[in-house]
């Protein structure tokens, strides 16, 4: 499958902490995995605290951050704070 | 993750069925075992000493007298456990700070709130151990303390910690406060909205800190090998927690500490972190014996995490014809004595059941001198729901809408832009505000001093890591274990979906929960995740078994694997001439399983994701006692989305219970200190639960909008049940006495006060 491009948007405190307060991306990738390191290229220390401290909304459906996620072209990524109920 | 099939309502032969439930005959029967049930040969009882001052400095700990004592084994104090890196781990909302947990555990250099624990002992019965207690010295130095979060944000407001300044700020403040941390979400130009708004109203609020008011207090026994081997027995919402927590305050490797899980009698959140459990290990290492320590109920309150009281101000802006322009929220939160209160829950759900082009949502994080909040069902989410449902309700009357017609024009659906950032992905909160809107109670007459509110809320149900395993006993029979504790349902749900995967009678599947050595890693009980996560494990064990079922009927058949189907609960030859074997069911593939093989048996282990939001919609009656103050509550309705109901009485049952709990916090309980910041209802005489004769029946409306992401279309019902409630009677006694209240909870002396306001007025 050839990659595909992903539109890749960071909450705001994210932005502020590791990307000058850029929040939004476009990103060739097949999979979550490609997302992520691209983002930790360029912004290093960013791919380890998505993976530790985000979940992931692919097109609306909010999954835990995993390498082996799937991307249609044209989905929108977004990296949002975890949650944890009662 | 997949998309997967979701199995038609008309296949299911189990599933939305309503079996008798497997863990009820030990529990009214006495035999159910809990956290205080279990007792080694040796055992020793272990307490803890706990602050008489709501906030002080600890100059001195002699703990000599009492070491003296005859029958004393061991006491310890904040020195004995090993200090921790201050650091926040793991993600937002529940970023654990290492540093912060073990001075909750036990005080070091001040003490917090009026029951913060300052030394343990572990003595041959309670009775030495309660006079070992006394006998222990404590050098205070008194400070001044703040409990109210609006007085704990002031500049000259007394300092928790010295040094804390909030995080989330830029630049960061040059000058230390309570504020841990701000958080703001946006969408929109909210400026922009709010000007072009025909009408705007905008509210105050304050809620009161609740407790979860589980029945049973915490207990736990541990017991330390001289290998340096941990065992404990507890209850908790997840063992696993309990395990990593232990392990990492007592410097252990987590593989070297084993818990078992005992029977849960409630914690809606509050048994997802740990009191006491690294304290009885931690004496039982220096004693060499096991030891027992259950918290009482006055602990249980003065020590263990309420949810926080908040202050809450929300403004919402709408056109005449009752579309939504503009919505603004600032949240401010109690943490309690430890940065974490659920405020950025919070305003990410206040406005997530609404279409709102502009709007933003802000949250502070607010240390104070009472106990470190814990969740609590869908925490942080029912109060902000309080402050903006009760504002909605306002705008409504406002423009002379129907309030649930109001809520409906404004739904949020699948595609909606939420103010965190995604759209939503799927419906189901109109169905809720449309099953209200149908039910013939919306239309009923209301007498003298009779009112009506009605209110809705969201809240995320989660997913995440579960591991299951499903083994075929040698007659066929099932067994399933999973690591997920039940605590409301989840063994019966686990044989139900195991059941209907493999095609199987409910009453020939047991399902137990496993202890922390016998099955993988399983997230906590929480966040509504059970059904769901744990449940796609057991759902995919089952298909492994299955294939591996069919593998060994065509081995006893010597015809291809792809020669064989599993249709009601039997191994089929589908080839040519499918008539020339008999089904073979799982007695008789389990009695071929040694020459085919050996055991049949599967586990998987997920991190399960796309797990669907839960919305709730809530219509509730009152009447409103015009000479006490007094409310009572005629009728209440909740109608929520819960994807598919595996066992329909459980579903209602946790419905009616976030139900109850939400009446509770809207009319009685609260949290009341002196001056002197002392907890002076520290018990279920005092802190007034609703009970059975407080109530009518609460009506469940189940409403089933499947999530394609689950085998059976499961959602998560466990907590959106609770977020509109207090609004919803809010509601209701604004609409009976004509005047809002804007402060929780709604006691009788404050009812009456407003009633007579208006009588003044």
């Amino acid at each position: 499958m050839a990659p595909a491009l992903a539109h890749v948007v960071l909450i705001s405190s994210l932005s502020r902490e590791y990307t000058d307060g850029v929040n939004e991306f476009e990103i060739e990738a097949q999979t979550l995995y490609d997302v992520i390191r691209v983002l930790d290229r360029r912004y290093p220390g960013l791919g380890e605290h998505l993976e530790d401290q985000t979940s992931v909304a692919i097109d609306g459906e909010i999954y835990e951050v995993g390498y082996y996620h799937r991307l249609r072209p044209g989905c929108e990524i977004y990296f949002i704070p975890k949650i944890e109920g009662g | 993750m997949d998309a997967k099939t979701i199995k038609q309502e008309e296949v299911l032969k189990v599933v939305g069925t309503r079996p008798v439930r497997p863990d009820g005959v030990p529990k009214v029967t006495g035999l159910a075992r809990y956290g205080a049930d279990f007792a080694l040969p040796g055992m020793l009882w272990g307490d803890i000493l706990r602050s008489p001052h709501a906030h002080a400095r600890i100059r001195g700990i002699d703990t000599s007298k009492a070491r003296a004592l005859p029958g004393v084994k061991a006491v310890i104090t904040s020195a004995d456990f090993p200090e921790q890196k201050y650091e926040f781990l793991g993600p937002e909302r529940v970023a654990i700070n290492f540093w912060h947990m073990t001075r909750n555990i036990m005080a070091r250099e001040k003490v917090l709130y009026e029951g913060h624990a300052v030394a343990a002992v572990a003595a041959i019965n309670k009775a030495v151990a309660s006079e070992a207690l006394r006998l222990i010295e404590v050098d205070y130095e008194p400070l001044p303390h703040v409990i109210d979060v609006d007085a704990a944000m002031q500049p000259d407001a007394p300092l928790l910690f010295e040094d804390m300044i909030t995080r989330g700020v830029e630049p960061a403040p040059a000058r230390p406060s309570n504020v841990s941390k701000r958080i703001e979400f946006k969408l929109g130009d909210t400026e922009a909205g709010f000007a072009a708004a025909d009408e705007i109203v905008e509210l105050s609020f304050k809620t009161a800190p609740v407790h979860q008011g589980y029945i049973e207090p915490h207990g736990c026994l541990a017991r330390f090998d001289a290998d340096g081997q941990g065992e404990i027995w507890a209850s908790s919402q997840g063992h696993f927690v309990v395990r990593a927590y232990t392990a990492r305050l007592l410097d252990m490797n987590i593989g070297d500490v084993l818990v078992h899980p005992a029977e849960i009698g409630g914690g809606f959140g509050g048994k997802t972190v740990v009191y006491i459990e690294p304290v009885a290990a931690l004496l039982s290492r220096k004693t060499g014996h096991p030891v027992k320590i259950v918290m009482s109920r006055e602990d249980v309150f003065k020590a263990t995490g309420p949810t926080s009281g908040s202050s809450m101000t929300v403004k919402i802006g709408v056109k005449k014809n009752g579309k939504i322009v503009a919505a603004d929220g600032v949240f401010k939160f109690q943490a309690g004595a430890f940065p974490g209160s659920p405020v950025m829950n919070a305003t990410m759900c206040g406005f997530a059941p609404y279409d709102i082009p502009n709007v933003r949502s802000v949250g502070y994080d607010v240390v104070c001198n009472r106990p470190k909040s814990a969740a609590y069902r869908a925490p942080g989410s029912p109060i902000s729901a309080y402050a903006v449902e009760s504002t909605m309700d306002a705008v409504a009357a406002r423009i002379g809408l129907d309030p649930l017609q109001f809520r409906l024009m404004n739904a949020a659906k699948a595609g909606t832009q939420t103010a965190w950032g995604p759209k939503h992905a799927h419906d189901g909160y109109a169905e809720t505000v449309k099953a209200l809107l149908d039910h013939p109670a919306y239309a009923a007459p209301l007498a003298k001093n009779q009112g009506r509110g009605v209110a809705s809320g969201f809240w995320f149900n989660n997913g995440g890591e579960s591991s299951a395993t499903v083994h075929i006993t040698e007659d066929g029979s099932v067994a399933v274990a999973t690591g997920s504790m039940d605590i409301g349902g989840s063994r019966a749900s686990m044989a139900m979906m195991a059941a209907e995967t493999l095609g199987v009678a409910y009453d020939q599947v047991r399902a137990i929960v496993a202890d922390t050595a016998s099955i993988g890693y399983t997230h906590v009980t929480g966040g509504s995740r059970v059904t769901f996560a744990t449940g796609i494990a057991v759902v995919e064990a089952c298909n492994k078994v299955i294939d591996e079922l069919c593998a060994r009927a065509a081995m006893i058949w010597n015809v291809g694997k792809g020669e064989v189907v599993w249709e009601q609960g039997c191994a089929r030859f589908s080839g040519q001439d499918s008539g020339k074997f008999e089904p073979l069911s799982l007695k008789a593939i389990a009695a071929k399983r040694a020459v085919t093989g050996g055991p049949i048996g599967a586990e998987v282990s997920v991190n399960a994701g796309g797990a669907a939001p839960g919305f709730a919609s809530e219509l509730c009656d009152v009447e409103v006692d015009p000479e006490t103050g007094s409310v009572k509550i005629l009728r209440f309705i909740v109608a929520q989305d819960v994807g598919r109901a595996i066992h329909p009485s459980y579903v209602e049952g946790q419905m009616q219970g976030g139900v109850v709990q939400g009446i509770g916090w809207a009319l009685n309980e609260e949290y009341i200190y002196d001056a002197a910041g002392h907890l002076l209802n520290a018990g279920f005489l005092d802190y007034r639960v609703p009970v059975a004769s407080d109530l009518p029946m609460i009506e469940a409306v189940l409403v089933e909008v499947p999530n394609p992401n689950h085998p059976f279309g499961v959602k998560g019902a466990g907590e959106a049940n609770i977020v509109p409630s207090m609004a919803a009677v809010a509601n209701a006694v604004a609409n009976a006495i004509g005047r809002r209240l804007t402060e929780l909870p709604m006691s009788p002396p404050k009812v009456l006060a407003a009633i007579d306001s208006g009588r003044r007025g």
